[in-house]
């Protein structure tokens, strides 16, 4: 039972990795991002920036209040997620994303790091 | 017998012909040809032109801890680098104006590189930031007054190795280290060790700089083959993009 645990651990580890969006090889994540605390929402995606240093997600998510939040997601460099298969096209203007991930420090800003992304349904959100 | 004569002959005559060439070759080539006087035995020279990956597939990412590590090669800086240390803000780092890496970081940065052998240079281009360095194996003389990002780089190679040393860089508030905020100044002397280990190269780097370092420090790495047929692709380094994090600072200064 214990070995099931494991594996089922080793599994799920594993499957969150090869989810995850590439993390941010530019510069340390520390100083923008808090890594002790977890941001997640639903949004339709704006805009995604394909580009070097940084590509970026923008995703607008409807709060419980009748508010709109506009959330950017950092994620790597064009240059390394293209050799993963990744596109400018591979997520379009007007899907739905969920993400968690890390929220940004300074007050009143919506960046999120490091953040796994997913489709609303929690099917992985591959190229 | 006349045979043999006339072989003699045109033998000879072959022979001058062959001469001609080779001084006509020696007396009006150089501009076409890249000319060497600092080769050496071809045997101590190592095959290093390539493709090379020093992507995570090959070594461990950069980040604080990576290359430098604490407890084993991170730097002991003197007092000025201590102080300018402490005063660093991530905010001014010049990456997020696009201001291409150098050495020490470009060196480790996990990206493609392209390496190519000529007889009287080595260029190394970097797929990080588009940037491209020539290590010089003429002998030519550093320029005095000349001083970039990248410096000036110059090399021989000795026992296998191609070694390189590069001076004349620009003062850069994070030109040592941007992950832990150590500068570099224009007194930095890089030099680098190339060589094969089977299919990989391998580097060890050392770095001077008695502006801001107690001691110099080394750190060795590798690169493994780019996949075949593998072309470096364009950083195009986008400013907005670069600096959009930013706005995610808590600022230290105002």
């Amino acid at each position: 039972m214990k070995a099931l645990l494991w594996i089922s651990g080793a599994t799920l580890a594993v499957t969150i990795l090869i989810m995850s969006v590439p993390a941010v090889a530019h510069h340390a994540s520390g100083p923008f991002y808090d890594s002790e605390k977890r941001v997640e929402a639903v949004g339709t995606v704006t805009k995604f920036v394909f580009r070097n240093p940084h590509s970026f997600l923008y995703l607008d998510s409807a709060n419980a209040d009748g508010t709109t939040t506009a959330w950017e997601v950092e994620m790597g460099t064009a240059v390394m997620m293209s050799r993963r298969g990744w596109t400018p096209d591979t997520i379009q203007a007007g899907d739905e994303v969920k993400f968690v991930g890390q929220p940004s420090r300074a007050p009143g800003t919506f960046g999120v790091c490091c953040a796994e992304l997913t489709r609303p349904d929690g099917s992985p959100l591959r190229p | 017998m006349s045979l043999a004569g006339g072989g003699v002959v045109r033998g000879s005559g072959r022979c001058a012909g062959l001469a001609v060439c080779v001084l006509f070759l020696a007396l009006f080539s150089s501009d076409l040809v890249p000319v060497t006087t600092a080769q050496t035995n071809p045997d101590e020279v190592p095959r290093l032109t390539g493709v090379w990956d020093g992507g995570p597939r090959a070594r461990r990412v950069n980040g604080p801890n990576m290359p430098w590590v604490p407890g084993e090669n991170f730097p002991v800086l003197n007092e000025r680098g201590l102080a300018y240390q402490a005063t660093f803000d991530e905010a001014i780092a010049p990456k997020y104006d696009c201001v291409p890496s150098a050495s020490p970081a470009l060196q480790y940065d996990p990206y493609m590189m392209e390496v190519t052998q000529w007889p009287d240079r080595v260029l190394f281009r970097y797929e990080k930031d588009d940037q491209i360095r020539t290590v010089w194996l003429d002998g030519r003389e550093t320029p005095t007054t000349e001083f970039t990002v990248q410096g000036f780089s110059t090399g021989h190679y000795e026992d296998g190795a191609l070694l390189v040393e590069t001076t004349n860089f620009v003062f850069d508030i994070a030109g040592f280290d941007d992950y832990n905020g150590i500068p570099s100044s224009q007194q930095k002397r890089v030099t680098e060790r190339y060589w094969r280990d089977g299919d990989d190269l391998r580097m060890t780097l050392t770095v001077e700089d008695p502006m801001f370092l107690r001691e110099p420090v080394s750190y060795t790495t590798r690169w493994l083959p780019g996949a075949e047929g593998y072309q470096l692709q364009a950083y195009n380094c986008d400013p907005f993009e670069a600096g959009h994090p930013r706005k995610y600072l808590v600022p230290k200064y105002r």
